[in-house]
């Protein structure tokens, strides 16, 4: 059972994005998520940062033949963290009586 | 628990989570075209079975293997270069369907080739083959369906 924890950090409207997909990923290249969230490199650079020093990121970088590749995926707290903020908001929704409906 | 969000920016934000996670949920799924390319590289194959002729063997096994690794490349190319699915996702409920639905492929497959074949049918395995790869395109799009039902159910907050 999730234990239910609204996360400010995680909460902002970006991040919210980066982590939704990198909870999705075992790992995510920076360009798709650059491209998914529709972000400017700095700011994808900047919010990965955020994240990467609240422990929630790790940022690897590697090359793929010549090209130099950076990718990100979520630690275990990162997920664990992820976790506890969508129960939070589940719970907010259901205690208000509506229904979680996705668009 | 933050007092000031409102229940409606909780279900936007949920709906936020969905809306990622779907993005990529769906670039892990292998595209519709992958299923017919497969089928009709079986019905290639078969042909060079039935046919029996080295020449046959000698062209039809090489467009095959040449064939599978390519599709098979460009299918699950995404999977590699932008994002891989977390494991968590397809459980054991979506190696069932993935096992099934191969199971149902090779035999109806095999199960046509064998029976024309004691028939007397000419080409039995082009025509089992070809029955086998029709199941493969028309059921392809099936399974994806189901495996992307799957995968959305065991996405972070759905399942504990």
């Amino acid at each position: 059972m999730t234990v239910a924890r609204f996360d400010e950090l995680i909460h902002a409207p970006t991040r919210l994005s980066i982590v939704s997909l990198l909870a999705a990923s075992e790992w995510a290249e920076f360009q798709f998520i650059r491209d998914s969230v529709g972000l400017s490199d700095s700011a994808l650079s900047k919010q990965l940062a955020t994240l990467e020093q609240a422990g929630y990121v790790e940022i690897g970088r590697g090359f793929v033949g010549k090209r130099p590749r950076t990718s990100a995926r979520l630690t275990k707290a990162g997920r664990a963290a992820f976790e506890q903020h969508v129960a939070a908001l589940q719970e907010m929704v259901v205690r208000s009586g509506s229904t979680i409906l996705p668009r | 628990m933050n007092s000031e969000l409102y229940p409606g920016e909780a279900a936007d934000a949920l709906a936020e989570i969905h809306k990622r996670q779907q993005q990529v949920i769906d670039r892990a799924l292998v595209p519709a075209w992958y299923w017919w390319v497969v089928g009709a590289l079986m019905v290639v194959l078969a042909i060079g079975v039935d046919t029996r002729t080295h020449l046959a063997l000698g062209i039809t096994i090489p467009v095959f293997v040449v064939g599978m690794l390519a599709a098979t490349g460009a299918a699950v190319r995404s999977q590699f270069l932008y994002a891989r699915v977390h494991d968590r996702l397809l459980d054991g409920t979506a190696v069932i369907a993935i096992l099934g639905f191969v199971a149902l492929i090779v035999g109806c497959s095999l199960g046509i080739a064998f029976g024309l074949r004691a028939a007397g049918v000419s080409y039995p395995a082009t025509i089992g083959c070809g029955v086998g790869g029709l199941v493969m395109g028309l059921g392809g799009p099936v399974l994806n369906r189901q495996l992307r039902r799957i995968m959305l159910g065991n996405r972070a907050g759905i399942k504990s």
